[in-house]
């Protein structure tokens, strides 16, 4: 599937109609708008001036390649990897907030704007002149979510924190990682990312509250409290029995044959379940050995896992990663393998669903993004108009929207150009 | 008086499993939509763990697995509170009538079987679209409901590893390693939720429901969109280099006094270096030429993380925390199991609720994972025991007569014990 960049307004989607006021910058805000966008929320992407977001500022980026490269050392600004896709389909609006122009057309976004999502640190919005109760005033039915590292209350409120602190203070970090070594954060921001996902179904659920009733809200959401609400049993075992989770490796918590183990190419997940499909493994592995009646239990292969292990390693270092993982699939267990962005970027499933999505960015020209994280497929009898769930547009360049916008809110060109651009 | 829940006129029927689909449905189910979990008697949701499971497994209260070990599940319990249990068997005649039935009262319906399981059984979106015209149907098999891998089955942690998160995540110089929860699963759940919330919005519009293929593997790949860019633009794999960040330093986990004790350090710019290293009353290593431009001390990251241990080795996490926060530099404990329940800032927010579930007492649980002005958000009862709430559905809100109940129960059709439970 390939969509092209073709017009700037927004006509599609299941959103269609919701007007989002983002003061989001760097990861979980963005990530929070940009699903509203992508689901054809119009969302204005209020940034300062000259810098912007400082995510565009982050690399990998198409900038750093040019530093490399002496002819071409400009900074753009517009080509920071996870800048241009936290952002697809937003408009920019370059406004400075402590100016009182720039705070009085951003007051004025506001009153007509359904949701105003942020995340700048507890008290910024406040010193901005722009809290929940002196917005509830000019907008009694603005969804406001603010999202922020330990929340808008409590001990910590004004505390830093950066992606590893908060997957420590999360609980997640103690459990990842080997016995014997220091805990580990994961590679990708999955707190941020997945309290952005969250933050998302808050405000729709405001959203929905505030259309039936008329009556919008404050969203608080921290980072460091999405990251404990999904410990699952690492918190409930020790709620329940007091006794600690703890750190286990590659090997499933309390299980063997669960984990990741090294193959020929790579890495591949073996995966003992379904339980009752394990007496399949031995015939996968060309070992018989495998069938012994120990290992035929969770609590068996538990017992016996260096055992286990040791059977099944030649097997795997002799197979291929995609090889192994099919034949797993295929004796209907559920093996898995340690995928690159490469080996992503070319799946075969993900191909064959038109997953990735095509976007042409001005600057950073044709790039492959990933495509809706879920589905939803309108009927085809449908009466209605709207033609696809999720609307994908590039990431607006930085101001790129200024000028539309803020003649739309009737500003004449010489008060856009001093609006818009003024850093002081 | 209290105003009402935001969700509390929506109804879903929910055939869903494990964790991703009962994610979803939680995150509803505490802002007051009316969550039917629907089990079968023979295969109930395998979270509530095997039917005679062995002593001392410590997901139990007090490692004690009880008389019925199935309602006093961990796992189970911290994701179904504040749902309703039924069971029903979709294999019997009356079975299906009685499911029809509750799906022509339904809004959603949503399920994570393995692709087609449903279909098996007579039930696929058009049909039950003719029972419910604007249903809403949410179906989240691993892979979604087409391509080549469509039959095959994954677990969480295997999705961490199709998604590209794994590839990412380990200590430098190592392989993979797997998080030690299965982040597949809340993502997916979280993703869902919202888009869920959006249809349900274009269904409020439009009249008109829909089907949702849910791709648990797309749907965890949306988290790593900007590796992904970044490999086209560089043609660079990520590297996995621990805790460490590509772009500054100090940026890691460090050993402090007591076993397993670990506290995380982020610095963000050179001012929080100095200020750390005044901190660590080292004033004369932020003009020590190896570290005192962030490029020298990527480049002499191994002596710099040495001389932070060295400092905090002997040290008490938090102590070393405040001092640090005190100078706004980032840092935190990593946080174990006690540390997370005792603690004060979740304490004041309420990060974790006391809920009294009937056969295990009262316990920590977490709670919501965000706060609303107008309309919190809580955890309303306890998870359901098995069938706890057949009565209360199938007559109440259903209609049956006292007879057809009966008939239902002495056909197995529906109960409170297992008739059988696989384990996956």
């Amino acid at each position: 599937m390939t969509y092209i960049a073709h017009s700037d307004i927004a006509q599609d989607g299941l959103l269609t109609g919701v007007k989002v006021i983002d003061l989001t910058h760097y990861i979980a805000g963005p990530y929070c708008t940009k699903l509203l966008a992508t689901l054809g929320a119009e969302v204005i992407k209020i940034e300062r001036p000259v810098i912007g977001d400082p995510m565009r500022h982050v690399g990998p980026s198409l900038d750093q390649i040019g530093e490399d490269n002496e002819s071409t050392t400009q900074r753009s600004g517009e080509t920071g990897a996870w800048f241009l896709y936290l952002n697809t389909s937003k408009k920019s609006l370059t406004l400075n907030l402590k100016n009182p122009q720039g705070h009085e057309a951003l007051v004025k976004l506001i009153e007509s704007a359904d949701i105003l999502v942020e995340n700048f640190a507890p008290g910024v919005m406040e010193r901005l002149g722009l809290s929940y109760d002196s917005l509830k005033s000019i907008n009694p039915r603005l969804v406001m979510t603010s999202i922020s590292n330990f929340g808008e209350s409590g001990p910590y409120r004004d505390w830093k924190a950066a992606e590893i602190n908060l997957y420590a203070a999360g609980g997640l970090m103690n459990i990842t990682g080997e016995p014997e070594q220091e805990p580990l954060k994961e590679g990708a921001p999955l707190a941020q990312l997945g309290a952005g996902q969250n933050a998302m179904v808050a405000t729709l659920a405001a959203l929905t509250y505030a259309e039936d009733y008329d009556e919008g809200q404050h969203i608080d959401l921290s980072i460091a409290e999405y990251a404990t609400n999904i410990l699952e049993n690492a918190l409930m075992q020790y709620s329940y029995s007091g006794v600690e989770y703890s750190r286990v490796g590659n090997r499933g918590y309390g299980r063997a044959a669960w984990g990741i183990y090294p193959c020929q190419d790579g890495y591949v997940g073996i995966i003992a379940g379904p339980d009752q499909r394990w007496p399949q493994v031995s015939h996968i592995m060309e070992r018989e050995e495998l069938a012994d009646p120990r290992f035929e239990s969770r609590q068996g292969r538990l017992i016996n896992a260096d055992e286990v292990d040791a059977l099944m390693l030649p097997w795997l270092l002799d197979h291929d990663k995609v090889d192994i993982f099919k034949a797993g699939q295929d004796e209907g267990l559920g093996f898995s393998y340690v995928a690159s962005m490469q080996d992503i970027l070319e799946m075969e499933q993900l191909e064959a669903r038109d997953y990735f999505i095509t976007i042409e960015h001005p600057v950073a020209g044709k790039l492959k993004y990933p495509g809706p994280p879920i589905s939803p497929q309108l009927n085809d009898s449908s009466s209605a108009s709207l033609k696809s769930a999720w609307i994908y547009k590039p990431a607006p360049l930085l101001g790129q929207h200024s000028q539309e916008l803020l003649s739309e809110l009737g500003y004449s060109t010489n008060e856009i150009n001093q609006i818009g651009s003024s850093e002081k | 008086m209290d105003k009402p829940q935001p969700l509390k006129n929506l109804r879903i029927l929910d055939l869903s499993r494990i964790w991703a689909g009962p994610y979803c449905t939680k995150l509803m189910a505490d802002m007051g939509a009316e969550v039917l979990k629907m089990e079968s008697l023979r295969v109930y949701d395998s979270h509530r763990g095997p039917v005679n499971p062995a002593r001392g497994v410590v997901s139990y209260p007090d490692a004690e697995p009880g008389e019925e070990p199935w309602n006093r599940n961990g796992w189970f319990n911290c994701l179904h509170m504040s749902k309703y249990g039924i069971t029903l068997e979709l294999t019997e005649k009356l079975g299906r009538e009685t499911f029809e039935q509750l799906v022509s009262i339904s809004d959603v319906v949503i399920e994570n079987f393995r692709q087609g399981s449903l279909e098996r059984l007579g039930y696929t979106y058009d049909i039950l679209k003719g029972i419910r015209p604007d249903l809403i149907y949410v179906s989240m098999p691993a892979f979604g409901n087409s391509g080549p891998w469509q039959k095959y089955v994954a677990y969480g942690i295997g999705q961490e590893q199709l998604s590209g998160m794994a590839y990412m995540t380990g200590y430098t110089n190592d392989g993979p390693m797997k998080s030690g929860i299965n982040h597949g699963d809340p993502i997916t759940g979280s993703h869902a939720a919202g888009v869920l919330l959006a249809a349900l919005r274009y269904r409020r519009r439009t009249g008109e429901g829909m089907f949702i293929d849910v791709s648990q593997q797309e749907s965890a790949v949306s988290l790593i969109g900007g590796p992904l860019l970044a490999y086209q633009m560089t043609g660079q794999e990520p590297d996995r280099i621990g805790n460490r960040s590509p772009n500054i330093a100090p940026h890691n986990c460090y050993p402090c006094q007591g076993e397993d004790r670990w506290v995380t350090i982020a610095i963000k710019s050179d001012q929080e270096w100095e200020l750390l290293a005044k901190s660590m009353e080292a004033e004369h290593l932020s003009k020590d030429p190896r570290f005192s431009t962030n490029a020298s001390r990527l480049a002499n990251e191994d002596d710099l993380d040495a001389l932070i241990k060295e400092w905090t080795s002997n040290k008490d996490a938090y102590e070393i925390t405040e001092l640090l926060q005190y100078h706004g530099i980032s840092a935190m404990p990593v946080f174990r199991g006690p540390d997370l329940l005792e603690n004060p800032h979740y304490r004041d927010r309420s990060t974790f609720v006391e809920v009294n579930h009937p056969q295990v007492g009262p316990k920590m649980y977490p709670g919501m994972p965000w706060k609303m002005s107008e309309t919190p958000g809580l955890v309303h009862w306890a998870a359901p025991t098995l069938g706890e709430h057949n009565y209360q559905i199938y007559h109440e809100l259903l209609g049956l007569s006292e007879t057809e109940i009966g008939r239902l129960e002495k056909s197995g059709i529906i109960g409170t014990k297992p008739t059988g439970s696989r384990i996956i």
